[in-house]
């Protein structure tokens, strides 16, 4: 029986399998999943979260299951002890590591994420996905950039304060700092069997920050990042911003062999750049998902496929799906993503 | 000389570059420009530029928008200090996020924004009840609650402007009272600021103060 596995392998190296990858990210959705009314109750346990991701990879057969909990967890390594929960939502970072300059000198990264107690129940999840379907699904991790990081541990405004008018020492502390955990954090991702890390690097999109400053300070600071454990899994992934002018410019100095695009950007563009140097993912604007109809879901994902089919090395994504989305919504598009990524 | 003092004050504003802007601004005052000039001859017509630059597919960036409001509004300030006379207030609006949502960047945007051009903002900050919106809003005769919701479930909350738009209707206040809501979730739907009730809703911070300027002014005439 082919694999997820097997239909990313083929996509990559540019081969043909039963058809396209499919990656579909249902995180929130597992707590009702399993019945649980509680999101906060929900993540407290790691095997909640890997028996909903197996569960719901059964239900609707798309190709990944994840190993993320909610991105306020790597604020929680660093030190956050208040995330706000919700019933319907994902839950966020309620106070900021980060409150003074101070903060900065004084914020400690652990030396061992792998068996830092924060990391307990990711390992505990990772442990069971690996167990299950380790090496037939792609197992999926999420790690924040050194150069976003701070966005979480002190807010948006906060670090583009600092990033664009502050002291420089210190905002370049910050950076090292970020970078060191990001390092670490990538580390034990891999151990612990994590193979397709999507590297979220909002401030390596232009919709974020101008040309000049992604190359004086996000290329320095991903050179940090990446060098020291390599690229081997990395997706480059900026939130949901476009970032289609930099493509060219990442697989030049860094070498990364998968793109998640923005729902923004031009899918057919984008394959023109990286002309099959790496493997191109489609991604539909799921936001959407909650109020298009099934004729709506079917032709987007159509007119999606239609531009990035051709030449092969395609994937189709979702960025992270609302609760809200109906899950008869869930599976028209699903169901589309099969029919016509099919070979 | 004017248009020459908006033109290098707005290149700076677009490299992000706060001490050059500045530095544009201080040799204005010393060539004579006063205070009252450069607020509402320079930092105005600038911002204005910059909104009708951006509504007309400008590329312009989230940290351009940040360092635009940013610098217009300190600018604002440093020169009111300086005025002969106070300068008249063209209204105050309410700002906040939705309950359950924290993210302050998308409101400090459009306050800096407002303040430059002469509009007072109360900030409630994160988390808002909309009972206090509305509360607030009433109390100091606001024509606008401004609500920011950065995640989906926030922005389509029971307890966020959907609940907004029930208590105005309740109070009989939806004449004297408009919503405009911002972030992320209505750029990806530009038709979600309709299902949860609110009257006009802005693609960014930028754009959000011209949308809201303009329902200010009509209420003031």
């Amino acid at each position: 029986m082919i694999t997820g596995m097997d239909r990313l392998v083929a996509a990559i190296n540019g081969e043909k399998s039963d058809r396209i990858p499919v990656f579909c990210n249902l995180l929130d959705q597992g707590a009702a999943e399993l019945g649980i009314s509680s999101l906060e109750e929900y993540y407290s346990n790691g095997e909640h979260v890997a028996e909903a991701q197996l569960k719901m990879r059964e239900k609707f057969g798309h190709d990944n299951v994840w190993s993320l909990f909610y991105v306020g967890k790597e604020a929680e390594l660093l030190g956050c002890e208040k995330i706000v929960f919700s019933k319907s939502g994902p839950p966020n970072v309620e106070d900021y590591v980060i409150k003074s300059y101070d903060d900065i000198v004084n914020l400690e990264i652990p030396d061992d994420i792998y068996s830092h107690p924060g990391f307990e129940e990711n390992l505990k999840c990772l442990n069971i996905l690996k167990r299950e379907v380790g090496g037939k699904q792609p197992i999926c991790a999420y790690l924040t950039a050194g150069i976003t990081l701070p966005a979480i541990l002190m807010g948006m405004d906060k670090w583009l304060e600092l990033l664009l008018m502050g002291p420089t020492d210190i905002r370049d502390l910050l950076i090292e700092k970020c970078s060191d955990f990001f390092q670490k954090e990538i580390a034990a991702f891999r151990k612990a069997g994590a193979d397709v890390l999507v590297y979220s690097q909002p401030f390596g999109s232009t919709d974020i920050l101008p040309m000049r400053l992604i190359k004086e300070l996000t290329l320095p600071s991903m050179k940090r990042d990446l060098e020291p454990g390599g690229m081997d899994g990395m997706v480059y992934y900026c939130g949901s911003s476009p970032f289609i002018n930099v493509i060219d410019m990442m697989i030049e100095k860094f070498g990364f062999g998968v793109f998640y695009l923005s729902p923004k950007d031009d899918i057919a563009e984008a394959k023109k750049i990286i002309n099959g140097r790496a493997l191109t993912c489609g991604v539909i604007n799921d936001i959407k998902l909650v109020s298009w109809s099934r004729e709506e879901i079917r032709a987007e994902v159509k007119r999606m496929l239609d531009a990035g089919m051709p030449g092969g090395k395609f994937l189709f994504g979702t960025l992270v799906m609302p609760y809200d989305i109906p899950e008869k919504n869930i599976r028209a598009m699903l169901e589309a993503a099969y029919e016509y990524g099919s070979y | 000389m004017q248009t020459e003092i908006i033109k290098a004050y707005n290149e700076a504003v677009y490299d992000t570059d706060r001490d050059r802007a500045m530095e544009v601004i201080h040799a204005a005052l010393k060539q004579g420009v006063t205070p009252e000039e450069i607020v509402f001859d320079v930092v105005i017509p600038a911002m204005e530029s910059m909104m009708q630059a951006i509504s007309e597919d400008f590329d312009a960036n989230l940290a351009q928008h940040f360092m635009a409001a940013q610098i217009a509004s300190q600018v604002t300030e440093e020169m009111i200090a300086q005025f002969k006379t106070p300068p008249e207030s063209l209204g105050t609006i309410v700002i906040g996020t939705s309950v359950g949502d924290m993210h302050t960047l998308g409101k400090r945007i459009v306050s800096g924004c407002l303040r430059s051009m002469m509009i007072d903002v109360v900030d409630l900050g994160v988390n808002i009840k909309p009972e206090d919106f509305v509360d607030k809003a009433v109390e100091i005769d606001s024509p606008v609650i401004a609500i920011s919701s950065m995640m989906m479930h926030t922005a389509t909350s029971e307890n966020g402007c959907q609940r907004v738009r029930e208590i105005l209707k309740e109070r009989g206040l939806e004449d004297k009272i408009k919503i405009v809501v911002g972030g992320a979730p209505y750029r990806w739907d530009n038709e979600l600021y309709k299902t949860v009730g609110a009257d006009a809703w802005a693609d960014n911070g930028i754009t959000a103060g011209e949308v809201i300027k303009k329902i200010v002014m009509e209420a003031k005439s």
